[in-house]
């Protein structure tokens, strides 16, 4: 799904429009008339090939030439989020709220877990899930916990998939996983086309529009954090979440990359993430890492915190913290 | 004239409250109240910090309707493994160090033992007492670190007190049930066998 035919910067130059280069061939004296016909025949089967794939691909002209989000006014923002409330409307028939709230100044998010308390109830993979609207089936689940063998750290050997009658077990701890919000975000840099940054408050956050959906940063990313949407997300419409942000949990399509955003609809407007609310043990912390008093401040000061992969150099904002 | 102005600037500001009620209740219904009852607020410090208000179950308060001396009750100064008609209390906190007179008050049974300001605490601040003896976590809850806060990371928040996790009587966090598991990718072969 292509959808950049003003970007200066896109590599997919076959200039079929302008044809100018084929009429100002001096070889072609004689042939002029000829290939400017062609040349138009070819215009215009190119026109109506757009025109073809807007309709197939049934997004709106508007959306068909989105611009980058980054890249739009204030007014195009706004003419965006009430296009897509609007879309919404039409195809859950529920009223959306889609936000774009900016940063919040003297923010740099940071998250902490104390691998000590984590009980490996999965409670915040639900809550995750229930907040930001991902996909039940093909099933997306932001967060995975993971289940190591005491005095184990290694991954291969860790168990996504245990299922006992009650936790948490003896001789086993549980590891959280999910997007560790680097600084320096492997990520963003490989994406072809900008689609992926890191907001000023720290968030890594995807423009699902701007999205071509070819995976390379699923591919960069060292710690499984982004999602693809091999089909159409199923969620059914009672579980929908209706408070939404563009760069977060507003509903996804088929062939994007998603992940976690820290809860950017909550937490812009000062809110805990749905992880850090629900999780029965209080295992989940989460702040700015810029006020010296807030929690998880606190907690790199004293307590022993580690990052996953540190030797990556991906400066990751999401600690683990040994809370005893 | 001025009589007619007047009423126009009264009808005017008139529709401004209501419009303004309409914005803040609009709004208060937006933003998540943090804190479910009246808070109560504990300064220790210097440091003014809130903490909801939980209330004890009517069946069992106040103390005193037994344990009071009009009633009689002569005071057990000795441990006892039956707990009388506290039949659903089952004590498990700190082995068989800690009884029920070493938190709760003999005379004054409506209240928890003083700190060493000689000020009996009431129910509704039993962290303080907790932190008698677990200092370093209750250090960690003022702070943030232990315990579980919700509400706004940046606003009021609301407290978990020590009991409203931990049982007093059985502070250990049973067990629960995990939710289930995701879903496993389908192997290559078993993909193979499938169409
Ligand atoms: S909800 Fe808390 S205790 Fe349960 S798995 Fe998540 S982090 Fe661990």
């Amino acid at each position: 799904m292509s959808r950049r035919k003003d970007d200066a910067a896109s590599p997919s130059g076959n200039d079929q429009q302008t044809g100018s280069g084929t009429a100002d061939d001096p070889k072609a004296a004689g042939g002029l008339e000829k290939k400017a016909g062609v040349s138009r025949r070819r215009f215009l089967a190119g026109t109506a090939g757009l025109f073809g794939m807007i309709t197939v691909s049934s997004c709106s002209w508007d959306e068909f030439f989105q611009q980058n989000f980054r890249r739009m006014t204030r007014e195009e923002i706004d003419q965006t989020l009430a296009r897509l409330q609007a879309q919404y409307k039409a195809k859950y028939g529920k009223d959306f709220v889609v936000g774009a709230e900016g940063p919040i100044d003297g923010t740099l998010f940071g998250y902490a877990l104390d691998i000590q308390r984590c009980i490996g109830c999965r409670r915040c993979v639900y809550a995750c899930v229930e907040e930001n609207n991902q996909s039940r089936d093909p099933q997306i689940q932001y967060i995975r916990v993971l289940r190591f063998r005491d005095g184990n750290m290694d991954f291969e050997e860790s168990d996504l998939y245990y299922d006992p009658d009650r936790v948490p077990q003896e001789g086993y701890y549980y590891l959280p996983v999910q997007c560790q919000h680097c600084e320096n975000a492997p990520c963003t840099k490989v994406c072809p086309v900008q689609a992926t940054w890191k907001e000023p408050d720290g968030i890594v956050v995807v423009d699902y529009n701007w999205c071509i959906g070819c995976r390379y940063c699923m591919a960069a990313c060292p710690y499984m954090g982004r999602w693809f949407n091999w089909a159409d997300p199923v969620i059914p419409a009672e579980e929908l979440n209706t408070r939404t942000h563009y760069l977060g949990n507003r509903p996804r399509f088929r062939n994007i990359v998603e992940k976690c955003t820290f809860c950017i609809q909550r937490v812009r407007k000062g809110r805990y993430p749905a992880c850090v609310e629900v999780c029965p043990v209080g295992a989940r912390k989460f702040g700015n890492l810029l006020d010296p008093a807030s929690e998880v401040s606190r907690i790199l000061r004293d307590k022993r915190v580690f990052r996953l992969k540190e030797e990556l150099n991906t400066q990751p904002k999401f600690y683990y913290f040994f809370g005893l | 004239m001025t009589g007619n102005k007047r009423t126009r600037a009264g009808a005017n500001a008139l529709l401004l409250a209501v419009a303004l009620a309409a914005w803040a209740a609009g709004s208060g219904a937006e933003s998540l109240s943090p804190s479910p009852g009246p808070a109560t607020s504990a300064a220790e410090g210097g440091e003014d910090f809130p903490v909801p208000f939980n209330p004890l179950p009517k069946t069992i308060t106040p103390c005193r309707a037994c344990h009071g001396p009009e009633k009689d009750f002569k005071i057990n100064w000795t441990r006892e493994e039956a707990l009388r008609v506290h039949t659903n209390i089952r004590l498990h906190h700190g082995g068989v160090r800690v009884w029920c007179l070493d938190c709760h008050s003999a005379e004054k049974r409506n209240y928890l033992l003083p700190l060493s300001d000689g000020k009996p605490i009431t129910f509704e601040h039993s962290y303080e007492l907790c932190g008698k003896c677990h200092g370093t976590k209750y250090r960690d809850w003022r702070n943030g670190i232990h315990g579980k806060r919700t509400g706004y990371w940046n606003g009021p928040k609301t407290y978990h007190l020590c009991t409203q996790c931990h049982n007093p009587h059985r502070p250990r966090f049973r067990p629960i049930k995990p939710k289930p598991p995701p879903k496993r990718p389908r192997s290559p072969v078993e993909a193979s066998t499938k169409h």
